[in-house]
């Protein structure tokens, strides 16, 4: 199967549901002729011209605003967000409006719209360019989050959300735009909800988001040497959030880690592992541990960034300790 | 007519009070109302009011002591005769007694101490002197508690496995599923063996008043009482309409008597049937017929039946299908 980068899958998603419904328009800072800072939507301008992809002034609260008009009146936006760090400025546009017009119109008003933004830290973009703000979204219902964890995911899951009738919050590893995966040349949708058994284990599960993912898998890597065998999870929506899929697996390994890039404190990994304890408890041999980003402000400096966020030897450490049971909380 | 004071209920979750002080001493005569002592609970300290007149008698509690709601602290009796000094303690005595809080203390000192009842004359009946607040039946459970994870314990418990006693043998806490002894098979298993049928054929073909499960009730009652070296044992015959028959010594013509249940017997060979189960506590050994053996199947329920144990009691038993003449010897 063909190899392409999460850039490109994102790319072509967005061409093919545009072809096929022409309601549907780009909006957003440098989504035309500059392609975005991370090329994701470059030619789509020449296919598709300026009234079908919108480059907007620097004004994020503006843009999002008009979007959520526009979903609310017939049209199917898909908002490109440079940074997720931004979500910051489009709260009431989002979070107010749009995850709740469906709600307060009665049921009369649908906002089928898509933001995309992205998150993940390492890219040496200090602390206002490089945060998983994730976590954020989640908490307000009337949002559906996705986090694909490679080009694969990035399309199937990207197609779905354009077809969704209510706001999705689609966020993108921005470390991982380069990455390849193998992605059919047909077209595929990948359902929200359903997580993805990226690779079967016995003794430990990891529950991986977006960017964990890959460290997780190398995690395992390094895990499988001492006789380990983990199972990895990708949850693939974290609203939905497939729970069955984690405690079927936790029940078999007795033991988990969840794994997010989004602070540790009051995040998704809390969130999750809090699932598994409620519902799960009786089969736990262990604790269940959160792994997440150090809860300070992303470090400029590349050698306190790297130190921030959870990497495949700190997870292999966390799941020898709890394999071994070595990890003791409360004594 | 004597009169009883009693521990009073002071609060809606009160369940005792501590005897702050004694105001009068035994022999001392009250007066309807008078305060006799005081006590406190966490939320206030009262007095405790005479609700008869007499003499002060029988004491039970010191200062200090934390007295059960309902208990009896003291009597108060009509004449200065019946007065009852034995008591725990003098007021005066008692503020150099070192206060004893000790649940167990008051009990047993309440039973010592308490009031005969013939100084009363023939006291009405809901006046006589209660027994004694029953003193808590002994723990048999350990109360130790075991560090150890949800899976573990859940596991432990379904296959009777006793923490405590695997951190007294020097596991150290958190225990985990792995450090679980994996040969401890838990208290409801079933082992099966497979016997040939000719010898007991053979057996039944000679003798007409012979009876299938008799036979084999002697079998099971004679392994059992080889094994475990005991002199009666009783088979209960369960039928195949669930009636049960207690049947003591089979193989001794059925002398003795012995109240409680060995083992339990079915005999399926008539039937179908291969196996038979029940949660009923105890040792149950499932005859049937598979081909030309008989199938022996030995379930253990909650009996406290190790593993090697039933091990030996089913091979004893199929020894003796197999040679009938074992049981003779």
């Amino acid at each position: 199967m063909r190899q392409i980068t999460l850039s490109q899958a994102v790319n072509e998603a967005i061409a093919e549901e545009m072809r096929r419904d022409p309601t549907i328009f780009l909006i957003g800072e440098d989504v035309a002729e500059a392609g975005t800072p991370f090329k994701v939507t470059a030619g789509l301008v020449e296919e598709f011209g300026t009234e079908r992809v919108i480059d907007t002034p620097i004004s994020e609260p503006g843009f999002m605003g008009m979007a959520v008009g526009a979903a609310m009146t017939g049209s199917r936006p898909i908002v490109d967000l440079m940074f997720g760090d931004f979500l910051f400025l489009i709260m009431d546009q989002l979070c107010n409006q749009a995850a709740k017009a469906h709600y307060m119109s009665g049921g009369k008003l649908n906002v089928p719209l898509v933001l995309r933004t992205n998150l993940g830290a390492t890219r040496r973009s200090a602390a206002q360019h490089s945060q998983s703000l994730h976590a954020l979204v989640a908490h307000v219902p009337g949002l559906k989050v996705a986090l694909p964890s490679s080009a694969y995911e990035a399309k199937g899951l990207l197609k779905t959300a354009i077809r969704d009738n209510n706001p999705v919050v689609f966020i993108e590893d921005k470390l991982m735009y380069q990455d390849k995966a193998s992605v059919p040349e047909e077209e595929y949708l990948i359902p929200f909800g359903q997580a993805n058994i990226v690779r079967e284990g016995r003794d430990v599960t990891l529950v991986a988001t977006s960017s964990m993912r890959q460290v997780c898998e190398k995690a395992a890597d390094l895990l499988s040497e001492d006789g380990i065998s983990a199972e990895i999870i990708d949850p693939r929506t974290i609203v939905p959030l497939d729970e069955t899929t984690i405690l079927s697996s936790v029940k078999k390994t007795s033991r988990a880690i969840v794994v997010d890039e989004g602070h540790q404190s009051y995040g998704v990994a809390a969130e999750i592992a809090s699932i598994i304890s409620e519902k799960a408890f009786y089969h736990l041999d262990a604790p269940v541990i959160r792994m997440g980003a150090m809860d300070v402000p992303v470090p400029f400096s590349p050698v306190l960034e790297d130190l921030t966020v959870p990497t495949p030897e700190l997870v292999a450490q966390n799941a020898r300790k709890i394999v071994f049971g070595e990890m003791i909380h409360g004594l | 007519m004597a009169s009883e004071i009693k521990m009073p209920q002071l609060g809606m979750n009160q369940d005792s009070a501590v005897i702050v002080t004694w105001l009068k001493v035994a022999g001392d005569k009250v007066a309807l109302g008078d305060a006799l002592l005081e006590v406190e609970t966490d939320k206030a300290t009262v007095e405790v009011e005479a609700l008869a007149e007499g003499y002060l008698s029988g004491i039970q509690a010191v200062e200090g002591d934390d007295v059960p709601v309902g208990n009896l602290i003291a009597m108060i009796v009509d004449t200065d005769a019946d007065v009852t000094t034995a008591q725990v303690a003098s007021p005066s005595a008692a503020s150099e007694v070192a206060p004893s809080v000790d649940a167990s203390d008051w009990v047993e000192a309440s039973q010592a101490e308490r009031p005969q009842p013939e100084p009363f004359a023939e006291p009405p009946k809901r006046q006589s002197v209660p027994p004694p607040q029953p003193a808590p039946a002994p723990i048999v459970v350990s109360q130790a508690k075991v560090l150890a994870s949800p899976k573990a314990k859940l596991l432990a418990r379904e296959r009777g496995i006793d923490l405590v006693a695997l951190r007294v043998k020097g596991l150290s806490e958190p225990i985990h599923v792995k450090d679980l002894p994996l040969s401890q098979v838990g208290d409801h298993y079933a082992l099966s063996a497979q016997v040939s049928q000719e010898a007991v054929d053979a057996l039944l073909s000679r003798s007409e008043i012979m009876d299938r499960t008799m036979l084999f009730a002697s079998f099971a009652a004679g392994a059992w009482r080889r094994f475990f070296e005991v002199e009666d044992v009783a088979v209960t015959l369960i039928g195949l309409d669930g009636e049960a028959t207690i049947c003591t010594n089979p193989d001794r013509g059925g002398e003795g008597t012995l109240n409680a249940t060995s083992l339990s017997l079915i005999d399926l060979c008539e039937t179908r049937l291969s196996s038979y189960t029940t949660s009923t506590v105890g040792v149950t050994l499932c005859v049937a017929k598979e081909q030309n053996a008989f199938l022996l199947t030995l379930s253990v329920s909650g009996a406290g039946l190790s593993m090697p144990q039933a091990v030996g009691l089913l091979n004893e038993i199929a020894a003796r299908v197999e040679d009938p003449i074992r049981q003779l010897l």
